[in-house]
C-alpha cells in the first residue's frame, strides 16, 4: 500500500521534508534548527505524528546528516515528539531511527541523549 | 616551558534570534582553522549558541556583550556572557544554575529537564543543562544589579578538555 502524504518546510537556513510509503515515513532536515525555527518545527512533527498514526506506521526515520546544529528548544520538540510516540499504546506505537553522521560532534551527544529518552523504540544509525 | 598559545575576543551583539548562529558559525570557524580538536571545537559553539539563545530570549536592553578565552592546546576554555535582565529572570537563572552546579550526575540532570520541559514554552533551563551535559562545561553565575553573566569555563590539568 502506497499514499501520497508528504510535509515540507523551507525557511532560509532550514528545510524539513517527509514522505510516506508502505507505511514507512522517511524525514530529512537540513541546515540549522534554532530559535527561529522552532514553531515550525513543532508543527511538523505534529503533522509527522498523525501520519504515522493514520498510516498505522511500523517506522519513520529521521536523516540528520545534513542538519549543521539544532538548539535546546529545538530539541524539545523532539521530546515532544519522542514522548507521544512512546506513550501510544501498543498498537500504534511506532519505531523511530535516527540517521547520524559519526563526524557532526553535536549529532552524536544529542541524538545519543533523545534516544536514552526512549530506547524501546529509538535507535541510531551512524 | 612555553605557554599554550591563547585565542581570546569579545563581541558586542544585539540579543536577537537571528544574530545567535551567525555568531556561532563565526566562533566555530574560527576556531576551526587552529584548533585540531573537533570536540574542544564544538563544546565552545554549543556554549556560545545556547548563551546567545538565552540572552535573545530574556535580555533588556540592546547590547551583549560575549567573552571568548580559549587556549590552543585545549587546556582552558572560558566563555562569558553578559546582559541586563529582569529582577525574575535573575532569580530564574540562579535557581537553575545552582541546581546544574550540585547535579551529581549531569546527564542525568539533563534528561530529566528534558522530560519536566518539553511541554513548557516558558523559561527551561535546558540549554544551560546542555552545556554541562554535552558540552562538559562548569556553568556560574555573576551578578551586579541587573546585570548578569554567565560563565561557562574548564581547566584541565591534562591538557585537553574533560
Amino acid at each position: 500500500m502506497r499514499n501520497e502524504w508528504a510535509e515540507t518546510v523551507s525557511e532560509s537556513d532550514f528545510a524539513a521534508q517527509a514522505s510516506a510509503a508502505n507505511r514507512r515515513i522517511q524525514v530529512s532536515l537540513t541546515g540549522t534548527a534554532d530559535l527561529t525555527v522552532k514553531a515550525q518545527l513543532d508543527h511538523f512533527l505534529r503533522e509527522v505524528h498523525s501520519e504515522a498514526q493514520r498510516c498505522s506506521a511500523e517506522e519513520v526515520t529521521v536523516d540528520f546528516r545534513q542538519l549543521e546544529f539544532m538548539n535546546s528548544s529545538c530539541l524539545k520538540s523532539f521530546v515532544w515528539w519522542i514522548s507521544t510516540a512512546q506513550g501510544q499504546p501498543g498498537d500504534s506505537k511506532y519505531r523511530i531511527v535516527f540517521v547520524s553522521s559519526p563526524t557532526v560532534c553535536w549529532q552524536r551527544r544529542s541524538l545519543n541523549a533523545l534516544a536514552c529518552l526512549a530506547n524501546e523504540i529509538i535507535s541510531i544509525q551512524a | 616551558m612555553q605557554e599554550s598559545p591563547t585565542l581570546s575576543f569579545g563581541l558586542q551583539i544585539q540579543p536577537h534570534a537571528r544574530m545567535v548562529s551567525i555568531v556561532r558559525r563565526f566562533v566555530e570557524e574560527s576556531f576551526e582553522k587552529i584548533v585540531g580538536d573537533p570536540e574542544a571545537v564544538f563544546r565552545v559553539s554549543l556554549a556560545v549558541h545556547e548563551l546567545l539563545e538565552n540572552a535573545a530570549k530574556y535580555a533588556v536592553g540592546d547590547q551583549t556583550g560575549l567573552q571568548v578565552h580559549f587556549e590552543t592546546n585545549g587546556s582552558a576554555v572560558r566563555i562569558k556572557l553578559t546582559n541586563q535582565t529582569t529582577p525574575e529572570h535573575i532569580e530564574r537563572l540562579r535557581t537553575c544554575i545552582s541546581e546544574i552546579q550540585t547535579a551529581e550526575e549531569p546527564f542525568v540532570l539533563y534528561q530529566n529537564m528534558m522530560r519536566r520541559t518539553f511541554g513548557i514554552q516558558k523559561e527551561s533551563g535546558l540549554g544551560l543543562a546542555r552545556i554541562r551535559a554535552e558540552g562538559e562545561l562548569d556553568l556560574s553565575l555573576e551578578i551586579d544589579g541587573t546585570m548578569v553573566t554567565i560563565v561557562a569555563s574548564c581547566l584541565s590539568a591534562r591538557g585537553t578538555p574533560t
